[in-house]
């Protein structure tokens, strides 16, 4: 144990030596002023809002069956190219030019509703055969599942490079212009609308959780499968009806990520995955709040921090994994701690 | 009742049909039968897969039922049949009239040329095509419906009259020669033996393709006995095995080319170099992850996978690794001053590493290594309080999975006598997995079935080309689903001697340990 | 002399106290009960004393070590073996393989050894497998040692437990409710054999068990916990007589 310790001291003091060393070198040749930060900032909080809606989809999963949905960023691919398809019919019968808030109503529930169809298959084809078996065998399925998925829609679609046809009125690269130090800086709309309508579906998820049946059945499957089973609760339905809500969320954060970041293609989903994975685990897994946290500090943090240490910016992906690794390392649980069933000893 | 489970089978499979459709599946298959079978068009082999999932429709639904009766299981069928035929239907129907129109499919969806579209419809209008392909459904689902009850009544009675279900394997056992040869120590060398000559003189034979695909698949063998290390005896599942493929490659491209660094040693002495920084890799990874809970670990190296192709694709260690360009001439082994890089002899050489490999896997499996390793991943908690030191197991595995993929990257370097990026992206550790998992975990045999599966046969299969990593993924989950244990899977050690005065209380035990069924 | 020693150990869950100030001392050569209702602590005690948890407070002394701190595989080789409430043998090994898991500690080859196929490695293989058929005989599983261990049926299951843990050549043997879902013979032959390697083996034996006439019939000292306090100590007799036993068991009001 205390061998363990050291281990993790000593990794821990070379880190944070390495971020001084590198942000004292920054600093002193002011290589970045304020305005960047501030860029830099916003668009780490925007992304990291899609990591956070991501990571909910993970956390639910993995609070009722202490699985890793590896295919959830897929899930959330295909729901991208659902409303990229959508948004296409609409800006060709000019229908976004027209009304453009019903078009992205309908893009964000046509890729919402695609994605749910998928989870749903998903658990019922890959999944829901395997309950019970020994843990590995389901993560090996949804490693396939993964694959088999991003390849389809390689197939499908085909591997080029796709651009979103936002409406008129959600240009991308366009928005509000603050000034920060003198020197402007802007906060896109496709910005704010994936912002806030994050927020909407992370309450959202919450009270649904909290406050309604639905949200208690789970908590109760989450708990203990087989008493919730005695007292009534159709545990199948429960767990089908998660992999809904998850896929939901993956839809509206595909959505998200091709209206802000315009570009969509077969292997969209998964970095960002990965990514909000590690912002579930961050937060701590199992824990709603704890995702949220978990995906906004990831995206603030893998923004700044290339900045920080003075790296070029292509080895953000890089530093989103490092991220996870220490975060594994240090603190296991999470910043919000992981809210699971005791672990059997 | 047969009703509710026909109608949810028909939607799943309605949804898995239209699926296949869109991404082209039927005619991979027309494609398949006409290569394989000399079939004149692809038509037959693009209906017999419309057939296919029509029973595997009918045929689920009358598994899953509950009441079993001649009636229910028809309407199962029915209902899943009609179900999947109208919903295929209509989709065929629209994919057809939107064609028909003029308007080409393949802008929004890639597969969906005329062509495709065309031997579904037959040449008929949209509307009554999509009649027939409904129709054709249905009736492969009722057939598959009835195909299955008949199935289970047949296993049943033989069941109520008391016999046994007995698996391949047995059946084969029943055979006199065969049972002859793998209960006789000598005949079983005999038989190694002979498939060892034939190894040994196959490359005279073999074209300078097939020496090079063989020796490809020697390399995934390799990897997959060290992977299987890893996650068959001990249970840790290592998606990120490729970055030691990498280490030992990159150290002998290295230390052996001419760019970036002028070392220029000798493939004899960069050889262990590389296994070795491949195993001290592994440790050094070990350290810090092994700790996670199992699920953690495997998102976890993973993530170290693609840093390690990051990093290799990235211009900050150009100086050092060559950068996205890769690194050129790497060297070749020379033996008594002659260069012994090309396909025949890399065939031989490939060979020594499986056979190396093996012994390896097979010594350690039945060890007390080994042993604490299948202890671990059966109850991590329990192998401690049997004293096992699981961090020490575990990082020990990690060394030996990651000296072997080192051996196998830095031969996969040299014969290539070039390396790069793109040769350690994810799909190598999925492939490696892939081959482990379908061959069967923990099992030596197993494992090299796998690679001549997933490595030989596409080889043989170019037209599988797009439909491959695809295939691989569907290949993880069905197995999983269907076989778990894998094609040839791991078999019992034989430890208990037999003892004299037993040799009746032997005898049942015997009959109870045939009955084998996973838990 | 005694050989295990619990002095003040205290386990906390969160807000819940698992065990509470418990104090024990487990006679060489004894046979210790620890009885109580369910949730009262038995098993938390056990992952105390064999490393899976670690107590907030309180020392554990076996044989003049202390074992807070240490990890459940050097207790291990410490000479503490368990056994499990719900049987967790390695499923997917035989029987044999079992015990010789059981013999890990004991035994010292390593990779170089497995390797190279040393002569010192081969030769203490040989042993371990030796070994294992005696222990076989001894729990009488003969002729089952190739099974695979989850094809076992139920009571064997429970006898190749024993003997894993008997691999490990304990000098403490805790066994967890090993009487549980046993038919009165079964129950029978069991104490009789829970005897026998006390005076065979010449161990010592810490017992949790639920069924009274096995503690009853047994055990040399018993100790009663109660929401994680021990609330009484002494020969079977009395501690069958001691109202606030009768009261953790019946509820206030029945003494």
């Amino acid at each position: 144990m205390s061998l363990g310790l050291l281990l993790r001291l000593g990794i821990g003091l070379l880190v944070l030596a390495f971020f001084a060393y590198r942000f004292y070198g920054v600093l002193v040749r002011g290589a970045y002023g304020a305005e960047t930060w501030a860029r830099l900032a916003i668009s780490g909080l925007i992304i990291g809002s899609v990591y956070a809606v991501i990571a909910l989809g993970y956390t639910l999963v993995y609070g009722i069956l202490f699985m890793i949905n590896f295919a959830h960023g897929e899930v959330m691919m295909i729901g991208a190219f659902a409303g990229y398809f959508v948004l296409e019919a609409f800006a060709a019968s000019g229908f976004s030019a027209r009304q453009p808030v019903l078009a992205i109503i309908i893009t964000f529930l046509a890729g919402m509703t695609v994605s749910m169809l998928v989870g749903i298959s998903l658990e019922r084809i890959a999944y829901r055969p395997l309950r019970g078996a020994p843990r590995l065998v389901p993560l090996i399925s949804a490693i396939g599942a993964s694959i088999f998925l991003q390849n389809a829609a390689q197939l499908m679609f085909g591997s080029m490079r796709r651009t979103y046809s936002n409406p008129p009125a959600l240009e991308r690269n366009v928005g509000w212009v603050l000034e920060v130090a003198g020197k402007p800086v802007s906060i896109t709309y496709t910005g704010v609308l994936t912002f806030a309508f994050s927020v909407v579906l992370m309450v959202g998820l919450y009270l649904l959780v909290q406050r309604t049946r639905l949200g208690r059945a789970m908590r109760a499957v989450a708990e203990n499968k087989e008493a919730a089973a005695l007292m009534g609760v159709d545990v199948d339905r429960v767990i089908a009806n998660t992999f809904a809500i998850s896929g939901v969320l993956a839809g509206a954060a595909g959505v998200m990520w091709g209206l802000h970041n315009g570009i969509i293609y077969h292997y969209v989903g998964f970095i960002p995955g990965l990514k909000a994975f590690t912002a579930a685990v961050l937060g701590g897994i199992g824990n709603i709040p704890g995702a949220m946290l978990g995906g906004i500090v990831l995206g603030i943090a893998e923004s700044l921090t290339p900045a920080v240490l003075d790296m070029p910016f292509q080895l953000k992906d890089v530093l989103a994994f490092a991220v996870l690794v220490l975060v594994l390392i240090f603190r296991p649980t999470g910043i919000l701690g992981e809210v699971l069933a005791e672990e059997k000893v | 009742m047969g009703l509710r489970t026909g109608i949810r089978m028909g939607l799943i499979a309605a949804i898995v049909t239209i699926f296949l459709i869109l991404i082209g599946v039927h005619m991979l298959m027309g494609r398949l039968l006409q290569s394989w079978f000399r079939v004149p068009a692809h038509w037959p082999g693009v209906w017999l897969m419309v057939v296919l999932l029509g029973m595997w429709a009918g045929s689920r639904a009358v598994g899953q039922m509950k009441a079993r009766s001649w009636g229910n299981a028809l309407l199962a069928g029915a209902s899943a049949g009609i179900i999947q035929g109208a919903l295929v239907g209509a989709a065929l129907y629209l994919l057809a009239s939107i064609t028909q129109a003029g308007v080409d499919l393949r802008t929004w969806l890639n597969q969906m040329s005329k062509e495709s579209i065309g031997a579904l419809t037959l040449g008929f209008a949209p509307l009554p095509a999509a009649g027939f392909i409904g129709g054709v459904l249905l009736v492969s689902a009722l057939a598959g419906a009835a195909w299955r009850e008949r199935r289970l009544r047949v296993r049943a009675a033989r069941l109520a009259r008391g016999e046994r279900m007995i698996s391949l394997r047995e059946h084969l056992l029943e055979i006199p020669a065969i049972s002859q040869v793998s209960n006789n120590p000598l005949s079983r060398r005999v038989l190694i033996g002979v498939f060892m000559v034939l190894l040994l003189i196959a490359p005279f034979f073999l074209g300078q393709y097939w020496n090079y695909n063989l020796g490809t698949v020697g390399i995934y063998v390799i990897l997959g006995l060290g992977l299987n290390i890893v996650v068959g005896m001990a249970g840790l599942l290592d998606l990120g095995y490729v970055a030691f493929f990498a280490v030992g490659a990159y150290t002998m491209a290295l230390l052996t080319a001419p760019q970036p660094h002028h070392i220029q040693m000798s493939f004899w002495l960069a050889l262990p170099i590389g296994i070795v920084l491949a195993a001290v890799a592994g440790i050094l990874l070990g350290i810090p992850v092994l700790r996670m809970r199992g699920d953690y670990l495997a998102i976890v190296t993973l993530g170290f996978g693609e840093i390690i192709r990051i990093l290799s694709k990235s211009d900050v260690l150009t100086g050092f690794t060559g950068g996205p360009r890769g690194v050129r001439n790497v060297g070749h082994p020379v033996l008594f001053g002659k260069d012994i890089g090309n396909e025949f002899y890399f065939f031989y050489f490939i060979l020594i590493g499986v056979i190396l490999a093996i012994i390896i896997t097979r010594r350690l499996e039945h060890s007390r290594v080994g042993r604490a390793w299948r202890a671990m991943r059966e109850d991590e908690k329990v192998s401690q309080a049997m004293g096992i030191y699981t961090l020490k197991y575990k990082l020990m595995a990690f060394a030996m999975g990651a000296a072997l993929a080192g051996l196998s990257g830095a031969i996969f370097a040299s014969r290539n006598s070039f390396t790069g990026p793109e040769d350690f992206v994810l799909l190598v550790s999925i492939n490696v997995l892939a081959l482990v998992i379908v061959g069967g975990m923990g099992s030596i045999p197993g494992v090299i079935l796998g690679a001549f599966v997933l490595k030989g046969l596409p080889e043989m299969l170019r037209e599988l080309e797009d439909y491959r990593v695809l295939v691989f993924g569907a290949l993880l989950v069905v197995m999983m689903i269907v076989r778990p244990q894998g094609l040839w899977p791991a078999s019992r050690v034989q430890l208990e001697r037999p003892r004299p005065e037993l040799a009746e209380e032997v005898e049942a035990p015997a009959e109870l340990a045939e009955g084998e069924v996973g838990s | 002399m005694i050989i295990l020693q619990l002095d003040h150990v205290t386990k906390q869950f969160g807000g819940l106290v698992a065990v509470s100030s418990v104090d024990l001392e487990v006679p060489q050569g004894s046979i210790f009960s620890i009885i109580g209702p369910n949730g009262a602590g038995k098993t938390t005690l056990f992952n105390c004393i064999t490393g899976f948890y670690r107590p907030e407070a309180g020392r554990i002394i076996f044989d003049g070590v202390s074992l807070v701190g240490l990890r459940p595989d050097q207790i291990a080789a410490l000479g503490i073996a368990r056994t499990y409430q719900n049987i967790r043998l390695f499923g997917r090994m035989t029987a044999i393989e079992n015990i010789l898991v059981g013999q890990h500690s004991r035994l010292k080859s390593g990779l170089a050894g497995a390797l190279f196929r040393l002569p010192r490695t081969r030769r203490e293989e040989q042993e371990a497998l030796d070994k294992a058929h005696q222990l076989l005989d001894f729990v009488g599983l003969s002729g089952y040692g190739d099974m695979f261990a989850h094809n076992l049926p139920y009571g064997q299951q429970r006898r190749l437990e024993l003997a894993r843990a008997l691999a490990s050549e304990p000098r403490l043997l805790l066994l967890d409710e090993p009487a549980a879902g046993m038919n009165p013979k079964e129950t029978e032959e069991l104490m009789a054999f829970i005897r026998r390697i006390r005076d065979e083996l010449g161990l010592t034996i810490l017992l949790i068990e639920h069924d009274m006439r096995v503690v009853m019939g047994i055990s040399d000292i018993v100790a009663v916990l109660d929401f994680g306090e021990k609330i009484c100590e002494g020969t079977p007799q009395e501690v069958r007589c001691n109202p606030r036993v009768i009261e953790a068991y019946l509820g206030k009001g029945a003494a």
